[in-house]
């Protein structure tokens, strides 16, 4: 069974930080590959980046709740509803 | 399709509501140069496009203005919690609130809601291409004229980042142009 490990609140936050800083990053490089597709050292940074991401999205999605809907790693309960909600300044 | 994450593309953490702040703030929401025109600009453009390489910026851009549409709402709404009702009263909110109390509806400034008439799709790459170079910088000037009319450090964060991410897409855009 996979028991959802909760995690003090500020931890979460400084973690969403760096999931967002991570995801500008990419979105940047991202845009930057669209009009220069083949740019090798752009491709490097992106793969670079995701690899950094998906270490960061289980770990933080595991004791903090899911950040997208294929996120809900609790087996007990159906975190995605619980709040706070990406508009709230709790969540921020 | 799209996948919604549960969280902000930038921080919005406002202490002090101000309803005056979100009247003219909401103008990046359903005004005619906010984030829904530039999503559903981009977004719809796409399929005429032949040219791979502006189909993934439009998607691309278009995607991240549906974030800024949220960042915008999320000012909003925190910019009009745990109003009094006189703070309402006294304030330029208060035609605003009387239709929609302190939900988020997409207008104008000026209390006109969003209209699909203020974006473009011609289906031809250089006009369409030359609508978004100019629908950038409309909202670039748009986040300026914001900022000259508000002074809280916790709305002007966030604003700063909306404002800088049209300069980006800009540049992005006009490098098509540019490479046609």
């Amino acid at each position: 069974m996979n028991h959802h490990q909760p995690i003090d609140r500020d931890t979460c936050r400084r973690e969403k930080m760096q999931l967002r800083a991570l995801d500008f990053a990419i979105q940047e490089t991202v845009l930057f590959l669209d009009a220069y597709p083949e740019h090798p050292q752009a491709l490097a940074y992106y793969h670079r980046l995701c690899e950094e991401r998906r270490e960061l999205l289980a770990k933080h999605e595991k004791h903090c709740g899911p950040v997208s809907m294929y996120g809900n790693a609790n087996q007990n309960a159906w975190d995605w509803v619980k709040g706070p909600w990406p508009w709230e300044p709790d969540a921020n | 399709m799209w996948t919604y994450e549960k969280k902000l593309q930038y921080p919005v953490k406002i202490k002090n509501p101000n309803p005056k702040l979100a009247q003219i703030i909401i103008s990046q929401l359903g005004g005619p140069d906010g984030e829904i025109g530039a999503s559903m600009r981009y977004l719809h453009q796409r399929y005429s496009m032949p040219y791979g390489q502006v189909v993934g910026i439009l998607t691309d851009v278009g995607t991240e203005e549906l974030a800024h549409m949220e960042m915008v709402s999320a000012i909003i709404h925190q910019l009009t919690r745990n109003l009094s009702e006189d703070e309402i009263a006294k304030s330029p909110f208060a035609t605003y609130f009387v239709d929609h109390t302190t939900g988020v509806y997409p207008v104008a400034a000026s209390g006109v809601p969003y209209d699909m008439k203020y974006i473009g799709v011609k289906g031809d790459v250089i006009a369409d291409l030359n609508e978004d170079l100019a629908a950038e910088q409309k909202a670039r000037v748009t986040y300026d004229n914001i900022l000259r009319l508000i002074d809280d450090p916790d709305v002007c964060d966030p604003i700063k980042f909306l404002r800088e991410r049209e300069v980006v897409h800009y540049q992005r855009f006009a490098e098509r142009v540019q490479s046609g």
